[in-house]
């Protein structure tokens, strides 16, 4: 008689026994065949670029709307392709994960970075373009056997206020006002979605918040106030972050797809300061409105393209700190990733 | 830089030379721009001490004694009265502890949120070390091995009317609960002499929370004289730490026991507020 492959069930997850789990922090077995969706975005591209790097990496799908990125171009074609393809289709995601290239050997891992954070025109169909999109993905991957599937989402769902912990966990609350910015709640549902699979005992679910990303050209809050000429604060206020840069995070998510591990973790930088700090560090010089006025100036500056930061998408943040604490994180993957062939030879970006 | 070295420098001479040595000197662990975890800015910690010192020996020329009951390292709570409309008592206090502590001892007070959300005012409290009030902060401060101060009265007791002078009112939980989580000793203190700084004659409540402020004062100086008025009479500070008290690790499972240990701290503060007020009469009698 024909063995029938079983679907798992939460049920099935509970009885499984904790000693059959892998322990996390140990390296995962055999090459990896890793799909990445939102190819296009700084951190994508930099990760792809790593992840070819690596011996372990078997081959890499990257997959985005648009064309394939001109950095990529010149990748090996036997170990990256590039397929251009709409998330919000479940027809489209499934069809990825139909190719001719990976029928011998599917892919293992899903790393969705496509969700859209631009705050920037962010309507109807970018609102549906992130739900489906964060559905379908995790549907495909659990129905296709991907052991390990991994969300990125942002510090930005958390609470933050004059209440706010020196240090904000993964337990953080949760910025659940109705009234937040649609982007904030699409994720915060994207991250529920994750949540409700995390308990599957065949595939490793993570939500990674990361704080503020440093970067050429990465559309991440803080770079984009940095980016701006000049960046403008509230007056009186001077917040604490620990943003992390696109070489860290980029390693942090190769160490999230080589080791064990499943859940909700923080990533941060390893620098701790004010953000005026950060700001003289690189020899910018904000200007200082009263806070009322922030949002005004902010609409202003947009119009005239003298910045694209969107100070209306978390307002509070330039007013409150917002420190994550990613010792969890440290812990269980950056204290393992000497067992990451490809990261043992590169030192840590640091913040 | 939000203050510079420059500007927090300028209160530098009201410091004896030692004293800024000791602020300079004082040990920090930098999380990489000088500032620690909580924020605490060496360079505006200086500009706080400067002034605080100023108040503490030529303003409310503050007499105290048991500065050895403060352990000389490793963590602690220090919990007590509290009173006098606008917390000098706190700033008094804190810089009591760093002043009568070798090596100097930063106390973190567990702050009300509102300081937090005032322009500039919130900043200057982080750079001081003084954090929001939530566990999170706490267990942290505590882990690091800090000495957190705690006013189990509220801030509510800030406005006790004069026919309540040195009554204190019923002890909030949480410090207990805290120190028995962490195996750590709560050091009481008692001051004496806040109470008189300013007599409180009402709260002018919808006021206050239309300024989404804690308290409005009426006091028999306030609104009249406009802002002086809120200025502290120059009272005469007595201030009294007792023996620490280890709390029951049992007040994490019983809510009797964590009151009879709340119970404890409170008859300690309340001891040594006695004990302050004698001390208050004899140094009226001896100096006149």
């Amino acid at each position: 008689m024909a063995e029938t492959k079983k679907i798992p069930t939460l049920k099935a997850a509970a009885l499984v026994n904790p000693q059959e789990q892998a322990t996390p922090g140990t390296l995962r077995e055999g090459p990896r065949r890793i799909f990445v969706a939102g190819a296009r975005r700084r951190v994508a591209i930099h990760l792809i670029e790593r992840l070819l790097a690596a011996p372990e990496v078997d081959l890499v799908l990257g997959v985005d709307r648009g064309p394939c990125p001109p950095a990529l171009l010149g990748c090996d074609p036997e170990r990256f392709v590039f397929a251009t393809a709409d998330l919000s289709k479940r027809r489209q995601v499934d069809n990825l994960f139909l190719l001719d290239k990976l029928r011998e050997r599917p892919l293992d891992s899903v790393v969705h970075l496509a969700f859209q954070g631009n705050p920037r025109g962010y309507g109807v169909e970018s609102h549906e373009f992130n739900v489906n999109a964060a559905r379908h993905l995790l549907d495909a991957s659990l129905r296709h056997g991907v052991a390990k599937y991994l969300f990125l989402s942002s510090d930005a769902v958390y609470k933050i206020g004059p209440r706010t912990d020196y240090k904000v966990r993964e337990d953080g609350e949760l910025n659940l006002d109705p009234d937040v910015h649609p982007i904030l709640r699409d994720t915060i549902d994207a991250e529920f979605m994750c949540r409700a699979k995390m308990d599957r005992p065949d595939c490793e679910v993570m939500v990674l918040r990361p704080s503020g990303v440093f970067g050429g050209g990465v559309l991440s809050g803080v770079n984009l106030l940095f980016e701006s000429t000049p960046p403008v604060l509230p007056v009186g206020f001077d917040p604490m972050i620990n943003p992390t840069s696109k070489e860290r995070l980029a390693r942090d998510l190769m160490l999230s797809i080589f080791l064990h591990g499943k859940g909700v973790y923080n990533l941060a930088g390893t620098t701790v300061g004010p953000l005026s700090k950060f700001l003289e560090e690189r020899g910018i010089r904000p200007i200082r409105v009263p806070g009322p006025a922030l949002g005004l100036v902010n609409r202003m500056q947009r119009m005239l393209g003298m910045t694209r930061y969107h100070a209306g998408f978390h307002p509070k943040r330039l007013f409150f700190s917002l420190v994550l604490d990613d010792t969890r994180f440290d812990r269980i993957f950056r204290a393992n990733a000497h067992s990451v062939l490809a990261l043992s030879r590169s030192p840590d970006p640091g913040g | 830089m939000f203050f510079s070295r420059r500007k927090a420098e300028l209160l530098k001479p009201l410091l004896p030379a030692l004293e800024w040595e000791r602020v300079q000197a004082y040990a920090m662990t930098d999380a990489g721009f000088g500032t620690d975890p909580f924020g605490t800015d060496p360079d505006l910690l200086g500009f706080g001490y400067a002034l605080g010192y100023w108040l503490h020996r030529h303003y409310f020329r503050v007499v105290s004694t048991g500065h050895h009951h403060i352990p000389a390292r490793g963590a602690a709570v220090i919990a007590g009265n509290h009173s006098g409309v606008l917390p000098f008592d706190a700033v008094m206090l804190a810089v009591d502890v760093f002043r009568y502590t070798d090596p100097p001892r930063l106390m973190r007070f567990m702050v009300d949120y509102f300081v937090y959300q005032v322009p500039f005012l919130g900043v200057f409290f982080r750079s001081l070390g003084q954090m929001p009030g939530t566990r999170a902060n706490f267990d942290g401060l505590v882990q690091e091995g800090h000495i957190v101060g705690l006013f189990p009265e509220g801030a509510e007791a800030l406005g006790k009317p004069a026919a309540q002078r040195y009554e204190l009112y019923p002890f909030s939980h949480g410090h207990v609960e805290l120190a028995a989580r962490h195996r750590v000793p709560v050091v009481p203190f008692a001051l004496v002499g806040a109470e008189e700084q300013m007599t409180m004659i009402t709260d002018l409540r919808p006021l206050a929370r239309a300024l989404r402020l804690p308290y409005f004062p009426i006091t028999t100086t306030f609104p009249w004289f406009g802002p002086l008025g809120l200025l502290p009479k120059p009272v005469r500070y007595f201030i009294n730490y007792g023996e620490p008290i280890t709390i029951d690790p049992a007040a994490l499972d019983s809510v009797d026991v964590r009151t009879t240990e709340v119970e404890r701290v409170r008859d300690a503060v309340a001891d040594l507020i006695q004990r302050g007020l004698e001390q208050r009469r004899e140094y009226g009698s001896s100096s006149a």
